[in-house]
């Protein structure tokens, strides 16, 4: 159980109604995992949501045998995980802590679940998700056109270009 | 007023249950748009989804440095401009019809109202964008981690 003042630091969370997060709050757990704490690795199935209350996780993809990536380091108050709640898609990055961290979880398939009954807390659920697939989405392509624009002749190597753009 | 039919031939709705398709319809309207009509503006909010019926409208990218990349081709049945149903979202692209086209549009306020007051309408539409969005989000991840490992500051020739 957590408390709804801690729910509410949770920027996704932000604009859900109280009654909601007090669902949440039921269905939620407070975990503290020590520095190095591997959460999941790239392609395991992810079933866990978590929102970070204090501390960093870095969320990595190995480039080859020698480099890693840094995709994100997640700090106090966002998310990550989100395939827990809607696909259970294996995981496409590594969740490592690094540093101690205190983190609130909540079970994937649970709440799931708890979507088929409760459309409201899904519509919240899937609206907060949605909003932070789109800055992540948004700030890859701005790499990924930086990259373009100081080396155009990689253009024609990369496939899929047009999925840049959100279109469908 | 869009007719369902019409709208089932949209890809982005094409799956949804037919009676959140009818609930969609009254809040559709049909436009037509000249050759070299700027649908979207990069950088400014999007208020409108827009799904192509007839025509082609491409999308184009500006860089920081002013470089314009014309990243993708819409052909009928595709959308774009989903960001519009989150509200205060910004548009990382600009939208130029470069046929005459012909265009389905949905009010994102109007959609919102919508879902706010029916939940299982939101929950059936919001869970097909946050399912689009993880699937363009990791698509992107992987653009980014293959243009990594071409660069040549990583992978010298």
């Amino acid at each position: 159980m957590v408390k709804i003042q801690d729910l509410r630091q949770i920027f996704m969370l932000e604009s859900m109604p109280d009654h909601l997060l007090a669902l949440i709050g039921q269905e939620a757990h407070l975990s503290i995992f020590s520095s190095g704490t591997c959460l999941f690795r790239a392609g395991e199935a992810v079933d866990t949501f978590y929102m970070v209350m204090m501390g960093q996780v870095a969320l990595t993809v190995a480039l080859n045998k020698e480099v890693d990536v840094i995709l994100e380091n997640i700090q106090s108050g966002r998310t990550f995980g989100s395939s827990a709640l809607i696909s259970g898609d294996p995981a496409v990055y590594t969740a490592v802590c690094q540093e101690p961290c205190e983190t609130i979880t909540l079970s994937g398939a649970r709440m799931q679940t708890l979507f088929e009954t409760n459309h409201e807390l899904a519509f919240y659920m899937m609206a907060g998700v949605a909003r932070q697939y789109k800055q992540t989405m948004d700030s890859r392509a701005k790499m990924i056109m930086k990259t373009l624009e100081q080396h155009p002749e990689m253009k024609a190597s990369i496939h899929d270009i047009e999925t840049l753009t959100p279109a469908y | 007023m869009v007719p369902i039919d019409l709208l089932k031939k949209i890809r982005f709705l094409a799956d949804l249950p037919d009676d959140i398709i009818e609930k969609i319809s009254p809040l559709a309207q049909k436009e037509t748009f000249h050759p070299d009509s700027i649908l979207i503006r990069q950088n400014q909010e999007q208020h409108l989804v827009y799904m192509l019926m007839a025509g082609k409208i491409c999308l184009n990218a500006r860089s920081d440095a002013g470089r314009i990349l014309t990243l993708d081709e819409i052909t009928p049945g595709r959308s774009f401009g989903m960001s519009a149903l989150l509200g205060n979202a910004v548009a990382t692209f600009s939208a130029v019809c470069t046929e005459p086209c012909e265009v389905i549009t949905l009010s994102g306020d109007q959609m919102r109202q919508l879902f706010a007051s029916d939940y299982t309408a939101g929950y059936a539409v919001m869970g097909r964008v946050a399912q689009l969005f993880k699937d363009r989000m990791n698509k992107h991840t992987w653009q980014f981690l293959h243009s990594l490992s071409i660069h040549p500051a990583i992978n010298p020739v």
